[in-house]
């Protein structure tokens, strides 16, 4: 449906975008997810036509869109400033692309009533945008690019000024709504929790590269650089050295498939759990989130570490625990060496004396 | 000054019982007085006396002088002269500064801030330096003629004289209101805005007209009314550049005072103009209320 090819763009000669390809399906909802900077918005841009790139290629249903202008894309893209034309009504706004195409005006009138009501602005058409709260002028910027019925829609995070509640509740009714029309859409936040909930599959961009390309829970339990690692969810990062095969995660030993050099050893906080043999610390602050209790913990040579846990099983302040990784996340020079299920205790020299 | 008094600390009730809306309301009048005696007696008493004055024949009244200037050829091939002259002029002025400032609003750079600085820099020349310097230049033996004279073109006809040479210092003279307000206009229009439409299918033409110009619509009124009040009011462009006949209503008024000597019909002239003044003049003022009452 949408292939972007080797898409590179630079400002003034830093570079935005860096060699970024990858293939959205029809109907798909792809999140480009990253910190601000990252180039995920030069992108949108660049598929939108508002922007040039400066190499690579993007086909839309098969065809070579590299060059087209804006006006001439099957793309429609949601601003995050809805961008509603202040001097024209809800109906006007809505129903500008109509116009442009040169639609009669009976036609247009129909498809407008149509789109408001499916946003669930039926009775909004008569209106300013300066009489429209926030969510409901993005749902008429919304119902402005649907009712032009575009190949592909794009939002540059639209939800980001908004209210938490709002932004929840509008993030749902895109969902059903997207899926209703079986629209292809390409949704940029650097909101984790909002791309999670979104996407059918998120693009990590980090400055921009496409760290990885993959459905939400993949990348939270499989992330495939170090970058996407501790991006996507909380880690426990610990960097060690590893030699014939042993390593000292928080000065405890394990014995870890790896190649000898430095790693980094990343383990998700409800991937710890309570063992003798594991990593001793002390509990500095236990923190009640109601599902899940967080447990923040300080070792000997004062390294961090978090701990979610039942609440049940959640230790005192000031209490001494020993923790062993479930799993681990074994990163050398960004890119993933291994993900280890159970690592085991090496034997502590003179254990067998 | 009382309103001062009652919100320092230390006052009685009483001291505030004292300053009520009647005191506040003198108080203001008093503030206001000076102007307003000042307006009455050099601006609306004469003006009025003026106007009483053309309606007056040998001690009666009468609509002669208004029936001879309608009815003579000559002042009303001058009206007209000066409506065409204002109407063609102002219209060319906010055309050309909006051109202008949509270039403003959508470059930077030095190039940029160079045509901003020469569209304001006719703001600081007086119109009988813009005068001169047209005369200079444009005018028979003047340097555009003798540049074109270089480079072979020998017929070459001065502007200097007809209608084109005052239409040129008035566009000139123009430029830099519309450019500020119609730039101001267009800042309120977001980058995102324009952006929406390129991507919603619509090109320059129609950006142009949709979405930008209905966001200045209100600021090119307001300077095509001053711009135009200023244009039918002017003296020294048309009396410096202007051709002898018909002449510019500012000229005409002054040569009918000054050398016939004809001060009745100097007056009547005066207040014909001063009417289509006010007719622009309340345009304008009902604009601004509007705006202000229509912003939000």
């Amino acid at each position: 449906m949408l292939q972007i090819d080797t898409i590179s763009k630079a400002f003034a000669g830093t570079p935005a975008v860096r060699e970024v390809s990858f293939t959205v399906e029809r109907g798909e909802l792809v999140c480009l997810l990253g910190p601000s900077g990252c180039g995920k918005s030069t992108l949108l841009r660049v598929i939108s036509g508002l922007t040039d790139a400066d190499s690579g290629s993007i086909r839309i249903e098969g065809a070579d869109m590299t060059r087209a202008a804006a006006n001439r894309r099957p793309t429609a893209m949601v601003f995050q400033s809805h961008a509603l034309w202040s001097h024209m009504t809800v109906a006007q706004n809505v129903g500008f692309g109509l116009r442009v195409r040169g639609l009669p005006k009976a036609e247009i009138a129909e498809k407008v009533g149509a789109v408001l009501d499916l946003v669930g602005l039926s009775s909004y058409g008569k209106r300013l945008p300066a009489e429209l709260s926030g969510g409901q002028a993005q749902r008429v910027a919304l119902a402005r690019c649907l009712v032009v019925e575009p190949k592909v829609l794009l939002m540059d995070e639209p939800f980001s000024a908004l209210d938490a509640h709002l932004r929840k509740s509008l993030r749902e009714e895109l969902k059903s709504l997207q899926r209703r029309l079986d629209l292809t859409t390409i949704f940029v936040t650097h909101d984790q929790e909002e791309a999670m909930e979104l996407a059918d599959r998120i693009v990590v961009m980090q400055a921009g590269r496409l760290e990885q390309f993959a459905a939400p829970g993949s990348l939270y339990r499989n992330p495939q650089t170090l970058g996407v690692a501790q991006f996507i969810g909380a880690m426990n990062t610990c960097t060690t050295a590893v030699a014939q095969g042993q390593a000292n995660w928080y000065g405890t030993p394990l014995r870890l498939a790896l190649p000898d050099g430095e790693a980094a050893l990343l383990c998700r906080p409800e991937d710890l759990f309570q063992d003798p043999q594991g990593a001793r610390a002390r509990v500095t602050r236990v923190i009640d989130l109601g599902p899940v209790t967080k447990v923040s913990l300080m070792t000997a040579d004062g390294d961090l570490l978090t701990w979610t846990c039942p609440r049940e099983a959640a230790p005192d302040v000031d209490a001494e625990i020993t923790l062993m990784p479930r799993r681990l996340h074994a990163f050398r020079d960004g890119a993933l060496l291994s993900l280890i299920e159970r690592p085991e205790p090496a034997l502590r020299e003179g254990a067998l004396a | 000054m009382i309103r001062f008094a009652t919100k320092s600390g230390g006052n009685t009730p009483g001291h505030l019982q004292r300053t009520g809306p009647g005191r506040e309301a003198l108080a203001g009048l008093a503030l206001v007085a000076l102007p307003v005696a000042m307006l009455l007696m050099l601006t609306l008493w004469p003006t009025v006396s003026m106007v009483i004055a053309t309606f007056t024949v040998d001690g009666h009244m009468s609509t002669s002088r208004y029936a001879y200037f309608f009815t003579d050829a000559y002042s009303l091939a001058n009206l007209r002269f000066t409506m065409v002259q204002g109407l063609v002029s102002a219209l060319s002025a906010l055309a050309i500064s909006f051109g202008i400032a949509l270039y403003l609003r959508f470059s930077a750079g030095r190039i940029a801030t160079m045509i901003h600085a020469l569209s304001l820099f006719p703001l600081f020349v007086p119109s009988i330096i813009i005068s001169y310097a047209l005369v200079r230049f444009l005018g028979p033996n003047g340097l555009f003629q003798l540049l074109l004279e270089q480079v072979g073109f020998t017929h070459y006809r001065t502007p200097y004289l007809t209608p084109v040479g005052p239409f040129l210092a008035f566009v000139w003279e123009a430029l830099p209101l519309p450019v500020l307000v119609i730039s101001a206009g267009l800042t309120q229009v977001s980058d995102h805005a324009v952006e929406a439409a390129r991507d919603l299918g619509a090109g320059p033409i129609r950006i142009l007209w949709e979405v930008l110009l209905p966001q200045v619509r209100r600021s090119l009124l307001i300077a095509f009314a001053l711009i135009f009040l200023g244009i039918i009011g002017a003296y020294t462009v048309p009396y410096m550049l202007g051709p002898a006949a018909p002449e510019m209503m500012g000229v005409f008024m002054q040569r009918t005072l000054g050398n016939l000597h004809d001060a009745d019909a100097a007056q009547v002239q005066a207040v014909v103009l001063m009417v289509i003044s006010s007719v622009v003049g309340g345009f304008y003022i009902a604009t601004m209320l509007k705006s202000q009452g229509g912003e939000r």
